[in-house]
């Protein structure tokens, strides 16, 4: 079937996601909780796009290419919800993310700057444990994109970690809450590999985030 | 001064493609590459976070040589090859140049391996080299070779997706291959059938469909009962047998002894679950047979090989996507090591030494004449150390004294030698037995290229120098050879895999600049174009045709009786690499800090062990010492250790026995005697539990 | 939903393994609370990981809610918002000394929140056990242990012939199928029907059954969604309580239409009768021969199974119903795929509310034209609706479609008791829009209420009066809205915190971020909860400014 992605037409097979769609044309979308390496989430809503005819913005990656679909990666409406969606999202982190996490990337990509006070509210609180000899579990950085569980799911095969808690609650625990090396955590490290804050990150690289 | 480089894992045969990023000469962290074939952005501890050995302390940085006093003390390169040169010297003019024998790294690159084998068989004048596939997946090489034609794997990791189904024998790929064991696992979950076939219950048949647990040496009637299924139930491809095969009505014949109740007397496997097993395989539309050293370290572990790949071909499945028969190879370039004829009977591509055309394109290209009769494989080196015969040896990248055999007989070869070179990057147990230690280099310091369990060429890089004044080990060796007075004239490993491009028909079209991010599956036609699938026309045998073979069942070499009452399999663990060498001087250490022994809970009632006791594991060959921890994962009647740590020894308990065909150690199978040793004495008796 | 878990719950589900909730559940009910031992034998039992079985044990409030010799759920629904401004929260957690969430310290009494017990016709509703006391001595009563099983009163109809609520229990609807209809003659009748979801999706019952039946999979379910958390609404308690056979009346005849063998109904725990009640209709029905391998001796077959939820007002979305039926987290699934494709067990699912599938069996008795005529106007069929407790005469009522609402309100729940006036109403549940005074003569119907920003919704109509302070509202809304937001969006999980955090502060909302927040929710989250809680602020901001203190 064919796409028209920012005015350029694509040829696409029967299940290509609209952001599929998107990089095969050669352009991009911002993203939060999307990894290559999993089945799309569709828990950030950061990776909005304008679609003829849809009654609002798209998200990409969950959104299925249908003949004739017609995308516009730089509407206004769509632009605005994600970088309203950015700005929540730093809200509610101890302070700005570390300059090389992919979340820091889209946020200046959105042009939402790192201005802190503009949500004041809670912040998760909850120390950093850094009993595994290679991983650090810091959850004030979580955001809850569910990448890390995912890529202990759908990638290694682990099950060690989850998503705990509900609503602004949400955070993740390794096991029973137990930290990595009391659950069935096999340190492959496929999730600090795709965490975009650091809040899963190699214990040896924690100096050179905070600088 | 950072440095990112993409290279190729060290540790396993899956070979994972990774990212290293290094920082002022360290490596700070290594990440996988998202577009590694094997590993498709995934990898495990040891890729990823065990490269803190590469600056540890104790690498070797300098020559050692060893004073009379009997220490090593440093010494300077120039010292170092001169003493080399006159010790091999005077060793072959006064005894021959089959006194010398050399033993390769499996775990270094392709290239190395080259050099490796061509000093020997050009410098100094002896086809006496081998390296570790010999303890590992040799009886595979033999067994392909002889009933495929090729020796490799016939598909590659892509075939796990496309399986319908699957058999697993005699691997634990969760533990000892983790981004293979995870992509199977994810791949039972998608719908594959997959059977396991274990004496333990490892954690992959959580996942399948049904788990095996033969006793421990008994593979052989297993296969050939599942072939006695799959011919009695008329599943065969009658047009694939006829058409491409030869051999079968002798196979069809033996099969008649091995029937689903005779396999339960041998194996102890139910009858039901036998022919449920062989269903699942034959009437899948694909279907793939994955082995490890489960199948190869036995003493008929060849055979075995050979009855898998009679299985494979009376059901038609070789040579299409999802129907593959995929050995797991241990080593990141066991694969590799023995492509590039570091081996006492072959030349790179498994070209004979015998063959008069290959050896005298060979000694052509060298300049040199080199004799047609196979040199010595491992085994027979350690003997003939000790029966005097062989006076030297160069002991590249491997530590024999932990990880081969029968350590004691290992200790009695080395301390026989009158001289013993070794090459590697830490100090270990067979350096103490070394006059001369050279300071090697690791995969994250050296260029080159590793052959993983597909066949595929991958590329390595540095990320960093090697440390101190160790050099590269390709530099080590091919200024050794000239030394010796036979300059290879590479200057680069690059310029060496010219040459093995040239010399091997199924290297043809391998270059360093083609090989790229992808890598190549050998052959490799001239024009480029790799092989991902073998066989899919034809067989590399001559007329094309595969060979099965009627192997009956013979009983493995260590067997219990009243001494030593119960089965000793041994193996390997996640977070450590086999002597443990680099991952134990890293934090893995920390995660996995000793080594335990399984034991079934009928087993530690019957012999008053309790979880967590001290135990003595005795075989007619040795005694070791470890704490045990009881399971239900395996079956009464046997127990279960791997040998990473050298304070467990554990291979001193195996013995003698090998493979036939190919002296692959028999390390799955040993007869011990098992007793906890008392830390205390008891002051209480204990009341033996009841029935 | 993960496809790995969900693959892990269906192997152990054909062995007949416990859902890992299920066993959480119990172990509260034997000893109050969830250890990690409880955990680890959840986990055991039902095939779960470990991790998994944490996240859902952190999920759900009755999992959640530790549990005391005497254990006290206090309703904050919005109806008893209305009757009391919350005064009898405070009420009972002084009265017992316990704070919300807790138990006291000797182990002798809890207290939890829960939203809706069901009785809102007579606010406040307090529960002890399983007796749920309501009403203005209800608070009174508790306290002195004397809790008294409130009364309920009975429904009543609008229309004079046939409908929903005068059908008899005889299951003439499935015989009439079974005997003259094929499976694709029941679906073309369903779709002629045109019945329309009355969850408060209104999704077309018969497109959603057609795609499960042109779905491929080895078996298909037809869910029935009982998980009425709207705080206001208690039809489906009626319907599950009180005509259970209706409901596995209109499930038989989904599963015969979409060729499912086996029917699921997911219940709520704040209901604590409605699996008992259910439970014993699918005994009645087998002996019967009316559900069974072989329904009325046909070659159909098709079963029921009863499932309690835990504690959470999200699992009535239809993804996250399907994750909580499988013993997950209820969280929310994106889709595609949908669950007509993909559902329970990875197969394809019909789900549908509970009153929905009641309407079935007059579709299938009475035909579709006679179903279409029973309302004016565009939508057929009839609604149940039901009253909060300022009414003069609350309960649940059938009634046609367009009717004015403010002939519902006044002809027929009496207008407000004790001389109170409308100030205004919430129709359809919490992410309903206001509908203030002055729009009482909209057309009870899906349009019609959507014009005026407001919805139709699963029915529940709640008054509030002149004493209601329409900033406590707002910032009651906003607390439910956030505390039942299942986590996953981000949008929802973060922004309805802070537009709660800016309403419960003191002083004024800045009109602008309110403005901005709102539109990211209701167009940048991932369901129905996220993009509907502004509607009711919305209409707030329209109709009440001065009161809500935005500037």
């Amino acid at each position: 079937m064919r796409v028209e992605i920012d005015g350029t037409d694509v040829e696409v097979q029967d299940g290509t996601t609209v952001l599929q769609a998107v990089r095969a044309a050669g352009g991009d979308v911002p993203t939060l909780c999307f990894d290559e390496r999993q089945e799309p989430f569709g828990a950030c809503r950061v990776c909005m796009v304008g679609v003829r005819g849809a009654p609002g913005p798209m998200p990409a990656c969950t959104t299925p290419c249908r003949d004739g679909m017609r995308v516009d990666t730089a509407d206004e409406t769509a632009r605005r919800i994600a970088a309203a969606t950015v700005e929540l999202v730093l809200s509610e982190l101890p302070e700005a993310p570390a300059e090389n996490t992919e979340l820091a990337v889209i946020a200046r990509d959105l042009g939402v700057d790192g201005e802190r006070l503009r949500w004041p509210g809670a912040r998760h609180e909850r120390p950093d444990d850094l009993r595994h000899p290679y991983l650090a579990l810091r959850q004030e950085w979580c955001i809850s994109c569910g990448r890390c569980v995912r890529a202990c799911d759908e990638v290694q095969g682990a099950f060690a970690l989850t998503a705990t808690g509900r609503g602004f609650a949400s955070n993740i625990a390794a096991g029973m809450d137990q930290g990595f090396r009391e659950s069935t955590c096999v340190s492959c490290g496929a999730c600090a590999d795709t965490c975009p804050t650091g809040a899963i990150t190699e214990i040896s690289l924690l100096g050179m985030i905070e600088r | 001064m950072t440095q990112d480089v993409t290279t190729t894992c060290g540790y396993c045969g899956v070979g994972c493609r990774l990212e290293a990023h290094a920082t002022d000469g360290r490596v700070v962290s290594i990440s996988p590459a998202l577009d590694g074939p094997a590993n498709k952005g995934h990898t495990c501890l040891k890729g990823r976070f065990a490269h803190q050995f590469s600056r540890h302390r104790e690498r070797l940085s300098t020559p050692l040589i060893r004073a009379d006093g009997g220490d090593l003390r440093p010494a300077s390169w120039d010292e170092a090859i001169a003493l080399i040169v006159s010790e091999l010297t005077r060793i072959r003019d006064a005894d021959g140049p089959d006194a010398i024998a050399g033993l390769a790294s499996s775990r270094a690159t392709n290239e190395d391996c080259y050099v490796m084998q061509r000093m020997m068989r050009a410098a100094i004048g002896t086809h006496n080299i081998d390296n570790c596939s010999r303890v590992c997946h040799s009886p595979t090489s033999w067994a392909l070779r002889k009933s495929l034609g090729l020796s490799g794997a016939t598909g590659s990791f892509d075939d796990i997706e496309a399986a319908d189904a699957a058999i697993l024998i005699g691997a634990n790929p969760t533990e000892a291959h983790p981004v293979a064991g995870a992509r199977i696992k994810q791949a039972t979950l998608r719908g594959c059938q997959l059977v396991t076939i274990d004496p333990r219950r490892i954690e992959l048949a959580d996942y399948g469909v049904l788990h095996l647990a033969p006793r421990p040496g008994t593979n052989a009637a297993l296969v050939l009962g599942l072939a006695h299924v799959v011919a009695r139930d008329g599943l065969t491809d009658e047009a694939f047998l006829a058409q491409r095969t030869e051999g079968y009505a002798q196979t069809r014949a033996l099969l008649e002894d091995y029937t689903p109740v005779d396999v339960q007397r041998i194996s102890g496997v139910p009858a039901a679950d036998l022919e449920r097993a062989a269903h699942i395989y034959a009437q899948a539309a694909e279907a793939s047979v994955m082995w490890g050293l489960g199948v190869t370290e036995h003493r008929y572990g060849s055979e075995v090989v050979r009855l898998i790949c009679n299985l494979a071909l009376m059901c038609g499945k070789v040579g299409r996507p999802g129907s593959a028969l995929l050995p797991l190879r241990g080593q990141n370039n066991v694969q590799g090591s023995s492509d590039m004829g570091a081996l006492p009977d072959t030349f790179t591509g498994y070209q004979s030494v015998g063959d008069e055309d290959v050896a005298r394109r060979f000694e052509q290209r060298w300049g040199v004449t080199m004799k047609r009769e196979r040199g010595l494989k491992i085994p027979e080196m350690f003997d003939a150390a000790v029966a005097g015969d062989l006076k030297a040896m160069f002991i590249f990248g491997e530590d024999v004294a932990q990880t081969d055999p029968d350590t004691t007989h290992v200790i009695e070869a080395l301390e026989a030698l009158e001289f013993l070179v070794v090459q590697d990057i830490f100090e270990n147990e067979t350096t103490r037995y070394a006059d001369v230690v050279l300071p090697a280099s690791s995969f994250l310091e050296k260029g080159g290229t590793f052959t993983n369990a597909e066949r595929r060429i991958q590329l390595v890089a540095p990320a960093i120098d090697p440390p101190g004044d160790a050099r590269t080990d390709f530099e080590i060796l091919t200024t050794i050879s000239a030394a010796l007075g036979h300059d290879m004239g590479f200057a680069s490993p690059a310029d060496a895999m010219d040459e093995i491009a040239a010399l091997t028909p199924d290297w043809a079209g391998v270059s360093h600049e083609r090989i790229g991010r992808r890598g190549l599956q050998w052959p490799v036609a001239a024009d480029g174009t790799d092989s991902p699938i073998l066989y899919a026309e034809t067989f590399a045998l001559p007329g094309g045709r595969a060979q099965l073979a009627a192997l009956p069942y013979k009983p493995p070499g260590s067997e219990v009786c009243a001494e030593f009452g119960v089965i000793l399999v041994t193996g390997r663990r996640l977070e450590h690499y086999n002597a443990g060498t680099m991952t134990r001087r890293t934090a893995n250490l920390d995660l996995v800090g000793a080594e335990w022994l399984e034991i079934h809970p009928d087993d530690a009632a019957r012999l008053w062990i309790e979880d967590g006791a001290l135990v003595s594991v005795r075989s007619a060959h040795g005694r070791i010492e470890l704490h045990a921890r009881v399971t239900t994962r395996i079956e009464p009647g046997h127990v279960f250790t791997a040998f990473h740590f050298p304070e467990v020894r554990t291979n001193l308990l195996i013995g003698p026995s090998a493979d036939v065909n190919t002296s692959c150690p028999e390390y799955k199978v040993v007869a011990v005697d098992v007793r906890p040793v008392s830390e205390e004495p008891r002051r209480t008796p204990a009341i033996a539990a009841a029935g | 939903m993960s496809r790995n878990l969900v693959e892990i719950i269906r192997r152990h589900h054909e062995l007949g393994a416990p859902t890992a909730l299920e066993v959480l559940k119990d172990a509260v009910a034997d000893h109050g609370e969830i250890t990690d031992d409880d955990r680890r034998r959840a986990a055991a039992r039902s095939g779960l990981p470990e991790a998994a079985v944490h996240g859902v044990s952190t999920f759900y409030d009755d999992l959640l809610a530790p549990r005391g010799e005497r254990h006290i759920s206090v309703c904050t629904g919005t109806a008893c918002f209305a009757a009391t401004a919350d005064a009898h929260v405070a009420e009972l957690r002084d009265g017992l000394g316990c704070e919300l969430g807790e138990r006291s310290a000797d182990g002798s009494v809890s207290l939890a929140e829960t939203v809706c017990l069901g009785y809102c016709h007579s606010s406040p509703a307090v529960r002890e056990g399983d007796i749920v006391d309501a009403g203005p001595g209800a608070v009174r009563r508790v306290l002195g242990g004397a809790a008294a099983p409130a009364r309920e009163p009975p429904p009543r109809s609008a229309l004079d012939g046939p409908a929903l609520l005068a059908i008899g229990h005889d299951w003439a609807g499935l015989s009439r199928a079974i005997a003259t209809l094929t499976p694709d003659e029941l679906l073309e009748q369903v779709k002629d029907a045109e019945v329309r979801g009355r969850g408060g999706a209104g999704f077309p019952a018969g497109s959603k059954w057609e795609f499960a039946r042109n779905a491929e999979g080895e078996r298909k379910f037809i869910v029935a969604n009982g998980d009425e958390g709207d705080p206001g609404s208690y039809i489906d308690k009626l319907l599950m309580e009180e005509r259970p056979e209706l409901l596995l009346e209109g499930m038989a005849l989904a599963g015969y239409a979409v060729g499912a063998d086996h029917g699921f109904v997911l219940t709520r725990s704040e209901y604590p009768r409605s699996k008992p009640a259910l439970e014993w209709a699918v005994v009645v029905a087998r002996r019967a021969g009316l559900l069974g391998p072989s329904v009325l001796g046909s070659e159909f077959a098709f079963d029921v199974t009863i499932v309690e939820g835990a504690g959470s007002y999200v699992v009535g979305e239809e993804t996250a119903l399907l994750a909580c039926l499988q013993g997950l987290r209820g969280t929310v699934s994106a889709r595609p795929p949908f669950p007509a494709q993909r559902g329970l067990h990875g197969l394809p699912t019909v789900v549908n509310n509970v009153e929905t599938l009641c309407n079935i069996p007059l579709v299938a008795r009475e035909g579709a034209e006679h179903y279409a005529q029973l309302s004016p106007g565009p939508t057929s069929g009839t609604k149940l609706v039901c009253f909060n407790e300022r009414f003069e005469r609350p309960g649940v009522y059938e009634v046609s479609f367009a009717t004015p609402v403010r002939e519902l309100c006044q002809e027929l729940a009496g207008g407000l008791r004790d001389g109170h006036t409308i100030k205004a109403l919430q129709i359809g549940g919490p992410l309903g829009g206001i509908l203030p005074a002055s729009l009482l003569d909209t057309p009870f119907d899906f349009d019609d209420l959507a014009a005026v920003g407001c919805m139709l919704g699963h029915g529940g109509i709640v008054a509030f009066d002149e004493t209601t302070d329409m900033r406590a509202l707002a910032t009651h809304l906003l607390h439910f809205g956030a505390t039942e937001s299942c986590g996953k969006c981000f949008p929802c999980r973060i922004g309805l915190r802070r537009a709660h955090e800016m309403f419960a502060a003191d002083g004024d909302v800045d009109r602008e971020r309110v403005e901005a927040l709102l539109e990211t929710l209701e167009l940048g989250s991932l369901c129905a909860h996220g993009s509907g809680v502004p509607a009711p602020i919305r209409s707030l901001l329209e109709h009440f400014p001065d009161e809500l203190g935005v500037a």
